[in-house]
C-alpha cells in the first residue's frame, strides 16, 4: 500500500509497575485505513489506543503521529491531540453541557472559534450523526446510543486525521448498538482513518482493512478480516475466536 | 458476501459483561455540622420548620411578654384608674431580654462582618488548597498537605489566639481584619479538603475527554471539572460556612465585640447572664437555620441539569 502513515508505533513498551501492559508493539496505520483491535479483556487494547494520544505515557519505543514524535519535547501536545479524535466506552460527555455545547466547546476554547461559527459546525455534525433535534438536551436526557453519537460528533469537530474508538458500543443496550455502528460505518465510507477496539465482529468484517489480535500486551496476529476470521494462523487467535463466535 | 452484524447477539452478550457500572450520583456527607433540610428527609424537614417558627416566636415572647401579657395584666386596674399607663411603660424597662436585644445590634453587625468577609476568603483559599492537594507536583502538593494537617491538628481557639497575636507583631491591621484572616486561614484548610474530594469525585473520563480534544490541563480543570465539581462541593461548603458562622463566636475572646462578646459585656453589668445567653442561643439558632435553608435552595438549583 502506498498510503502515508498517520500513526507509526515502533517497539512500544508500557509497564504498570512490573506488569507489562504493552510489549514490543509495532504497527502502522496509513491514511484512510481502518484497523480493528480485538483481544481478551486486559490484553492491552485500551492502553494501546490511549498511548497513541498520550493519555498513557509509554516506557520504551516511539510513536509518530503525522510523522511527528509525540514525545518530542518541542511539540505542542494539546495541538497534536486535536489531530486525533477519541471516542470512549463510557461516552464521557461533559455532563454540565448540552449536546451542542459538548460539540462546540473544543472549537471555541481551543481554536478560539466564534460562537456562531462553532454552532454552525456543531449543528452540521449533530445532523450528520442524526440527532440535531436533541441539540439542546443535556447528556442525562439522552439515551446511551444518542450520547455516543454526540461523543462521535464532538470528536469529529476538530477535523481529526484519525479517529480512535475504544469499545464504543460496549456500554450500550443491544437495541441501540446499530445507531452507533451505522455512524461509524458511514464515517469509514467517507475515508476516515480509524482505529477501533470492538467486540462487534460484524463491524470488523464489514469495515476493517486489517484486524489485529492482541493478548497479554502483545500483537499475536495481524491479518485482513477474511483471512483473520476464516483462517487464523495462531492457536491463541483460534481459541479466542472460538470463544466469541458460535462456530 | 459479508453479513453485517450477523453475530450481534453473541457480541453483545460479550460486550455487556464488560459494560461499566451505571453512574451513581455523588454526594459528600459530612457527619458534623448543621443538617441541611432536604424534602427527601421528612423528619429533618419538619423539625426545621418547627424550630424555624418556634425560635422567632420565643424571642418575640421573651422580649415582649411583660408588655403585651404580664404588663397589661398587671397594670390593667391601674389603666382603668388613671386612664393610661405611659409612665410605667418607661419605668418598667426591667425586661432583661429586651434590654439585651437593644444592647446587641453592634455585636450583630460585627458577627455579620466577620462571617461575611471570612467566607469568600476561606472559599478562595479552599479552592487553591484543593487544587494544590491534587497537584502531581511534589512541592506544591506537600505545601498544601502540610497546611491542611497543621490547621486540622490545632484547636481553632488556639489558632485564633496565635494568628491574632502573630499577625499583630508583623503588621498593624485592625482587630477585625486579623480575626477575619485567622478564621479564613483555618476554614480554608477545611474547605480545601471538601474541594479536593469534590474534584476527585468527578469521573476521570471527563478530564481525558477534554484532553483528547486538545484542552490544556488548565482548561480541562476550569471548563470541565470545576463546573461539575461545584455541584458536589456546594452543600458541604455551605455546611462549612454555617460552621464558620458558629465558630465566629470564638473571636469574642479577642478584643472583638461580636454578639457573644456583647452578651458577656451586658451580663457583667446587669448580672442577667441567663437572659443574655438565652438570647444569644436563639439568635444563632435562627441564623444557622436560615442559612441551612439557603444552602438547600442553592443545592436544588445546582442539581437541575442532571435531573431535568
Ligand atoms: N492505570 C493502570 N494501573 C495499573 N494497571 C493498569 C492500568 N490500566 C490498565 N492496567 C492493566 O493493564 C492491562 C491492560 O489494560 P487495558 O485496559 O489496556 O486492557 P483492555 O484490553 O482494554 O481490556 P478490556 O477489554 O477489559 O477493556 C490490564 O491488565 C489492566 O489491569
Ligand atoms: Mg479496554
Amino acid at each position: 500500500m502506498g498510503g502515508q502513515p498517520v500513526i507509526v508505533m515502533e517497539g512500544v513498551y508500557k509497564y504498570f509497575g512490573d506488569f507489562a501492559a504493552l510489549t514490543n508493539i509495532s504497527l502502522n496505520i496509513e491514511k484512510g485505513q481502518k484497523l480493528v483491535l480485538v483481544g481478551p479483556s486486559g490484553s492491552g487494547k485500551s492502553t494501546l489506543l490511549r498511548a497513541i494520544n498520550r493519555l498513557e505515557t509509554i516506557d520504551h519505543g516511539r510513536i509518530l503521529v503525522d510523522g511527528q514524535d509525540i514525545y518530542d519535547p518541542g511539540i505542542n501536545l494539546n495541538q497534536l491531540r486535536t489531530r486525533m479524535g477519541m471516542v470512549f466506552q463510557g461516552f464521557n460527555l461533559f455532563r454540565h453541557k448540552t449536546a451542542l455545547e459538548n460539540v462546540t466547546m473544543a472549537p471555541r476554547k481551543v481554536l478560539k472559534m466564534s460562537a456562531k461559527e462553532a454552532d454552525r459546525r456543531g449543528l452540521d455534525l449533530l445532523h450528520k450523526v442524526g440527532i440535531a433535534d436533541k441539540a439542546a438536551n443535556y447528556p442525562a436526557q439522552l439515551s446511551g446510543g444518542q450520547q455516543q453519537r454526540v461523543a462521535i460528533a464532538r470528536a469529529l469537530v476538530m477535523n481529526p486525521d484519525i479517529m480512535l474508538f475504544d469499545e464504543p458500543t460496549s456500554a450500550l443496550d443491544p437495541e441501540v448498538t446499530h445507531e452507533v455502528l451505522d455512524v461509524m460505518v458511514a464515517l469509514a465510507r467517507e475515508g476516515m482513518t480509524m482505529a477501533v477496539v470492538t467486540h462487534e465482529m460484524g463491524f470488523a468484517r464489514q469495515v476493517a482493512d486489517r484486524v489485529i489480535f492482541m493478548d497479554q500486551g502483545q500483537i499475536i496476529e495481524e491479518a485482513p478480516p477474511a483471512l483473520f476470521f476464516e483462517n487464523p494462523r495462531s492457536d491463541r487467535t483460534r481459541t479466542f475466536l472460538r470463544q466469541i463466535l458460535p462456530f | 458476501m459479508i453479513q453485517p452484524y450477523k453475530k450481534r447477539k453473541i457480541d453483545q452478550a460479550l460486550a455487556r459483561q464488560e459494560a461499566p457500572p451505571p453512574e451513581k450520583p455523588v454526594t459528600i456527607d459530612i457527619a458534623d455540622g448543621p443538617a441541611i433540610p432536604r424534602p427527601s428527609d421528612p423528619g429533618l424537614y419538619s423539625a426545621w420548620k418547627f424550630v424555624m417558627i418556634a425560635t422567632p416566636l420565643i424571642m418575640i415572647y421573651l422580649t415582649t411578654y411583660d408588655q403585651i401579657g404580664g404588663f397589661i395584666v398587671r397594670h390593667l386596674p391601674e389603666f382603668f384608674w388613671r386612664g393610661n399607663f405611659l409612665e410605667d411603660w418607661a419605668l418598667t424597662e426591667r425586661n432583661a431580654y429586651r434590654a439585651f436585644f437593644f444592647f446587641m445590634p453592634d455585636g450583630f453587625q460585627v458577627t455579620f462582618q466577620v462571617t461575611l468577609f471570612s467566607i469568600p476568603v476561606a472559599v478562595f483559599l479552599g479552592v487553591i488548597t484543593g487544587l494544590c492537594r491534587i497537584s502531581r507536583r511534589r512541592p506544591i502538593n506537600l505545601a498544601a498537605s502540610i497546611y491542611v494537617e497543621v490547621v486540622r491538628g490545632i484547636p481553632l481557639l488556639v489558632q485564633l489566639f496565635y494568628l491574632y497575636y502573630a499577625l499583630g507583631r508583623l503588621i498593624t491591621i485592625p482587630p477585625l481584619g486579623s480575626a477575619v484572616l485567622a478564621i479564613s486561614f483555618c476554614y480554608g484548610a477545611y474547605m480545601g479538603e471538601v474541594v479536593r474530594s469534590g474534584i476527585e469525585a468527578i469521573d476521570r473520563g471527563q478530564r481525558e475527554a477534554a484532553l483528547s480534544l486538545g484542552f490544556t490541563p488548565f482548561q480541562a480543570m476550569f471548563y470541565v471539572i470545576l463546573p461539575q465539581a461545584v455541584r458536589t462541593i456546594l452543600p458541604p461548603v455551605g455546611n462549612e460556612c454555617i460552621a464558620l458562622l458558629k465558630d465566629s463566636t470564638l473571636v469574642s475572646v479577642l478584643a472583638i465585640a461580636d454578639i457573644m462578646r456583647r452578651a458577656r459585656e451586658f451580663a457583667t453589668i446587669s448580672y442577667d447572664y441567663f437572659e443574655a445567653y438565652t438570647m444569644v442561643a436563639l439568635v444563632y439558632l435562627f441564623l444557622t437555620l436560615l442559612l441551612s435553608k439557603l444552602v438547600s435552595k442553592m443545592e436544588g438549583r445546582m442539581g437541575s441539569y442532571e435531573r431535568r
